[in-house]
């Protein structure tokens, strides 16, 4: 078998139903970019929280006046903690003008500060959910410091809520994927019949099944590429769409996480998971349509 | 294909040893069919419709299984042959149907090198095979038509080609002339004599009677799945060297 009989059957295959060939692309696109699009949004809320895994657990209001580096300091000794952050008025006042920035003008206006000086801790994985509130509890008698939040509630609420995104995008990309795979199946199935003849023949003439299978294995294999890499397409177009109406139309919630496209891994497995599901399909018609 | 391959020693092309061939408890096709053919004979297979022709010339090209009994061709038990081994023991034969199963597609010279290129020959021996079969079924004028432009003897000479095109020992012809007029038959006839005396052994199936007495070769008959008489049948030695004579 040569590589000139391959691709030039597995084209002429594709060329032979051109519309079940672009019902399969469509149907694997649009089974890869349901679930791309839950990874787009749960990768930006991801990025809300810094992590999503680990939100912030405490924030320390502190005084005007206080020295927040020592504060810091003395919180830096305490081994549950994966990260301090000090963030300064400026810093708040920048934060609040980019989520709502229709209010952020006014409130340059005023002659003071409008935020106190903030410290957010985050805890490391192991610690248990109970340890925000102690060291929120323990912070409150420090001097310099106004008050202490422990933010271990919200936190769970935000780790819950993304995982149960994150988990419902698994679902439907599973889901649409076992979908997606039926249709290739049903596309080759198709193919099979108006090739019907032609696999007589080389059955007739002595060709392995190998041979026989081989361009339908690959017709499809390209058909889920070709889906995955269109899902791709499709899902940086939405975010571009989405990342220009906020641009324009800014949105104090939306407009804080929608900054970034997916990471490089999960938009280069879209269309390889999209070839494996094509060529999963095809076997799965090519082991039936020889049963039968 | 190494030549031993394709010739197995000097034993005989076809032996069939008391082959049976049921289809469900009450379809018996084939009854305790035993007969030989030797290589470079030309033989018929003839009988009523339903005799069981058919099914014996699946059973020897491994199409179907015999139900009992044994199937040498070519010097291989093809009763027992794995099933990994069918493809390269087909590649040995050349099959002719009624229906000419021509990819309409494609040219007749696509059709005779597409089923190389699947065996995975070098484009050159594609070419000049193909060539060579159409030029002995005297088609290669039209190597660039499509089967649709063909008439109906033009293209059952190119299933001829295309059952020739890997030089094979033993060619199965099952209702070659079906669809043909007079004329035809005997012009496919001929193609099928002229392959014959250049080595091949040809078994073709047929329920022409006619055309088997013109063409004075051996004869089997099936009748209800059983062989009749095949030692009456065959024909003398002399008959198998007979040229072709037309009307």
């Amino acid at each position: 078998m040569n590589s000139r009989y391959l691709f030039g059957e597995a084209w002429a295959i594709a060329k032979s139903g051109p519309r079940h060939t672009a019902v399969a692309v469509a149907l694997i696109a649009l089974a890869f970019y349901v679930p791309g699009l839950f990874a787009l949004v749960s990768r930006n809320l991801g990025r809300l929280a810094g992590s999503a895994r680990e939100p912030t657990a405490v924030i320390l209001t502190l005084d005007a006046a206080a020295d927040a580096r020592a504060i810091a300091g003395r919180l830096a000794e305490d081994p549950r903690l994966a990260r301090i952050t000090i963030v300064g008025s400026a810093a708040a006042l920048e934060r609040f003008r980019r989520a709502y920035p229709d209010l952020g003008s006014a409130i340059s206006e005023l002659g003071e500060a409008p935020f106190p000086p903030t410290i957010e801790v985050t805890l490391k994985p192991s610690t248990r959910p109970a340890a925000a509130r102690e060291i929120a509890a323990d912070a409150r008698s420090w001097p310099g410091v106004d008050g202490a939040e422990s933010e271990e509630e919200f936190a769970k609420k935000f780790r819950d809520g993304v995982r149960l995104l994150r988990g419902a995008g698994l679902f439907l990309g599973a889901l649409l994927t076992v979908a997606a795979i039926l249709s290739v199946a049903s596309a080759v199935r198709l193919a099979l019949d108006l090739h019907r003849d032609e696999v007589e023949i080389m059955r007739r003439m002595g060709a392995t099944e190998t041979a026989i299978r081989a361009p339908f294995w690959l017709n499809a294999t390209f058909e889920g590429l070709a889906g995955g890499a269109l899902a791709l397409l499709l899902l940086y177009v939405t975010y571009r769409a989405a990342a220009q109406v906020l641009s324009r139309e800014p949105h104090p919630v939306l407009s804080l996480f929608w900054v970034g496209f997916l990471d490089l891994p999960t938009a280069v497995a879209l269309p390889l998971v999209g070839g494996a599901a094509g060529f999963l399909g095809s076997l799965l018609s090519l082991s039936r349509s020889r049963k039968s | 294909m190494a030549p031993e391959e394709r010739m197995a020693g000097s034993a005989p092309m076809i032996q069939l040893f008391r082959v049976c061939k049921d289809f469900g408890p009450f379809r018996h096709a084939l009854a305790d069919v035993s007969f030989t053919i030797e290589r470079g004979e030309f033989v018929f297979l003839t009988g009523p419709s339903g005799a069981g022709k058919s099914t014996l010339l699946k059973l020897l090209f491994r199409e179907e299984l015999p139900t009992s009994g044994q199937i040498l061709v070519n010097g291989r038990n093809i009763a027992v042959l794995p099933e990994s081994q069918v493809p390269y023991f087909r590649r040995t034969l050349g099959v002719v149907f009624q229906d000419f199963k021509l990819i309409e597609r494609k040219t007749v010279f696509e059709n005779l090198a597409f089923v190389q290129s699947v065996l995975g020959l070098s484009r050159a021996e594609q070419k000049r095979r193909a060539y060579q079969a159409l030029k002995r079924v005297g088609l290669h004028h039209r190597m660039n038509s499509r089967p649709p432009e063909l008439s109906g003897g033009e293209q059952q000479r190119t299933a001829i080609a295309l059952a020739i095109v890997n030089e094979p020992v033993l060619l199965l012809a099952d209702e070659p002339t079906g669809n043909l007029d007079p004329v035809l038959s005997e012009e496919i006839m001929k193609l099928f004599s002229e392959i014959n005396i250049r080595g091949t052994t040809v078994f073709v199936a047929t329920h022409d009677v006619e055309l088997i007495r013109r063409m004075g070769r051996r004869v089997l008959t099936l009748e209800k799945g059983k062989l009749h008489d095949p030692g009456a049948a065959r024909e003398p030695a002399l008959a198998q060297e007979a040229p072709f004579l037309p009307g």
